[in-house]
């Protein structure tokens, strides 16, 4: 349990001194908002369109969706960011140190997840005062959303990281998983008017309930249920947390 | 009672055999050094050792479990500064230590008193809340050292502690080493490529190349192999002595003539004596106490030279 929370310390002190990545990882979707959302809010300003949004503007619509997408990036560059530690020898104390190396791994990945979600707050309210649908009562149950696809998301880099084995894949697979993901989660535009195969990926990632469970506390607007949501994100984080910390029980340096 | 008992301990990486069958054994509370070049396989020995490689053979014991089969215990009891930096840059020093010890299970209560004692020990307690970014070489590796101790450890594993590191920095380092065994009850195994470093700190050498112990001694039984005096002569068209004064004599893979004597001073005259009867023309002559270097190249024919591994410097100044 020390191991754990010394793990837990030292990722929100090494992320509390690295004031260029706390401002970064907020301000990408604030740019997003600002200039991609409002950019086509007038365009989408229609009777029709605010119908495919569920009825309300698209400033609104986008905002939960932004929210996710930035704990989505924090959470996957912390969980990748293993491979640093890989490279530069942290990883080796962790390894010769007698504490149980799933508690360690463990909680690196809360760390990481409890941090990602102190940012997706900040975006939270950052997005307020232009998003004017949001309901204030949504914020508390959002970031517990946030906090499992925080735990599910860190835990894949975590792994993906374990696996890889030098920092020279690190560019390809933010490309390959993270854009990919991000489109197909429903978080800019609606699921429905997507091409139908387009849907079908829709379905199969995580990120996908996620920003419908946050639409949900946060707009009111659904296409699940907030049980299947969360039963779908709790069940990937679990599935994933245990992945990581297996593949961490058996990494050697080699 | 041994600290560390190895038998016939092997490891390969593909073809390559980066420890190639080897045995020995540390005594409790002594300084025991693998001497060898960089790829030697010292550090491949090290990470058996402390429990993060697996051997493909053999068996390796460490305070008294197998590295394998017990590696839990063991890592109880080792304490280890790998080669390359593993400290937070982004942290201070104290938070270094704070949360390598509470990996290792201390409460913050017990970590305090601590953390100011070795801080003191290794005379960083100035930079107690500094961020180790602004630290030089030699205070992060004093810290590094700091770090290991955290634990109290039976075993404290240095692999090539003062590598990268200027002359000054490197004697201070040794002082500490040498503090640490006049002061606590501590076994240490380090590893190093630098003869005087090897000479000036450790108790027996074990001499390692190409994944094998070739020498394995006192570093004064390690010279006392070679007599008293070694001479270097460079000649045109060298070939050896056969004369009673020469205990042992080579032509080196370099085309110098090693000769192993009693007494330079005595047997030089005879040397230009007779060389001069053969008609072997005398570039020049050097002679000295033997080193350590003197007993690898008698072992090996080759010179151990201290260059340094360009990839290893470039990534310690890259942190």
């Amino acid at each position: 349990m020390r191991a754990f929370a010394s793990m837990v310390y030292r990722q929100i002190k090494r992320f509390w001194r690295g004031k260029s990545r706390v401002i970064g990882a907020i301000i990408n979707p604030l740019i997003w908002l600002v200039f991609f959302g409002l950019g086509w809010s007038k365009v989408f300003d229609s009777p029709m369109a605010r119908q495919i949004f569920g009825g309300i503007d698209y400033i609104s619509f986008l905002a939960p969706g932004l929210m996710t997408m930035g704990l989505f990036t924090a959470s996957f560059i912390s969980g990748v960011t293993v491979i640093w530690d890989k490279q530069f020898g942290f990883l080796k104390e962790t390894l010769v140190a007698p504490a149980s190396r799933k508690s360690i791994i463990a909680g690196r990945i809360f760390g990481d997840a409890f941090i990602s979600l102190v940012q997706g707050f900040i975006i939270l309210l950052f997005t307020f005062p232009l998003a004017k649908s949001l309901k204030i009562s949504g914020f508390a149950p959002v970031l517990l959303v946030g906090f499992i696809l925080s735990i599910a998301i860190s835990s894949l880099g975590v792994s993906l990281s374990l696996k890889m084995a030098s920092m020279e894949g690190f560019q390809m697979i933010m490309m390959i998983i993270m854009m990919p993901l991000i489109f197909l989660s429903g978080a800019i535009y609606p699921i429905d008017t997507m091409p139908k195969w387009m849907q079908y990926v829709t379905r199969v990632n995580p990120l996908t309930y996620a920003v419908d469970a946050s639409r949900n506390l946060l707009l009111g607007i659904s296409k699940f249920s907030l049980l299947l949501d969360f039963s779908i994100l709790s069940i990937i984080a679990l599935f994933f947390l245990a992945t990581a910390m297996l593949l961490f029980e058996r990494a050697t340096i080699e | 009672m041994h600290a560390i008992v190895v038998e016939n301990l092997t490891k390969r990486f593909g073809e390559i055999v980066a420890v190639n069958n080897v045995s020995f054994k540390v005594n409790k509370g002594e300084i025991f050094s693998f001497l060898g070049p960089n790829g030697a396989g010292k550090t491949t020995t090290i990470h058996i050792l402390v429990t993060i490689l697996k051997p493909n053979s053999g068996s390796a014991f460490v305070a008294g479990h197998d590295v394998v089969k017990e590696a839990r215990e063991v890592r109880k009891k080792i304490g280890i500064v790998f080669q390359d930096p593993s400290l937070d840059t982004n942290l201070t020093a104290y938070e270094n230590l704070y949360i390598h010890g509470g990996i290792y299970g201390y409460s913050s209560n017990q970590l305090r008193n601590k953390i100011d004692e070795l801080l003191k020990f290794v005379e960083l307690e100035n930079f107690k809340n500094k961020v180790v970014k602004t630290f030089s070489g030699g205070m992060a590796r004093r810290l590094e050292v700091a770090k290991a101790l955290i634990h109290e450890p039976e075993i404290l594993f240095l692999d090539e502690p003062t590598i990268g590191l200027d002359p000054q920095t490197r004697a201070r380092i040794w002082e500490y080493i040498e503090k640490l065994r006049g002061e606590k009850d501590i076994t240490i195994f380090l590893t190093t490529h630098y003869m005087d470093e090897a000479e000036q700190l450790s108790d027996r050498i074990a001499i390692i190349d190409k994944g094998k112990i070739i020498a394995h001694d006192t570093p004064e039984n390690l010279k006392s192999m070679l007599g008293e005096d070694i001479i270097y002569i460079n000649a045109e068209n060298p070939e050896c002595f056969d004369e009673d004064f020469a205990k042992d004599c080579k032509i080196l893979e370099d085309g110098r003539i090693r000769i192993s004597v009693n007494n330079a001073s005595s047997a030089i005259p005879k040397i230009f004596e007779i060389a001069q009867k053969k008609g072997l023309k005398i570039n020049n002559i050097t002679y000295h106490k033997p080193t350590l270097n003197d007993v690898f190249i008698h072992l090996t024919g080759k010179e151990m030279r201290d260059k340094e591994n360009s990839s290893q410097l470039m990534r310690r100044r890259f942190r």
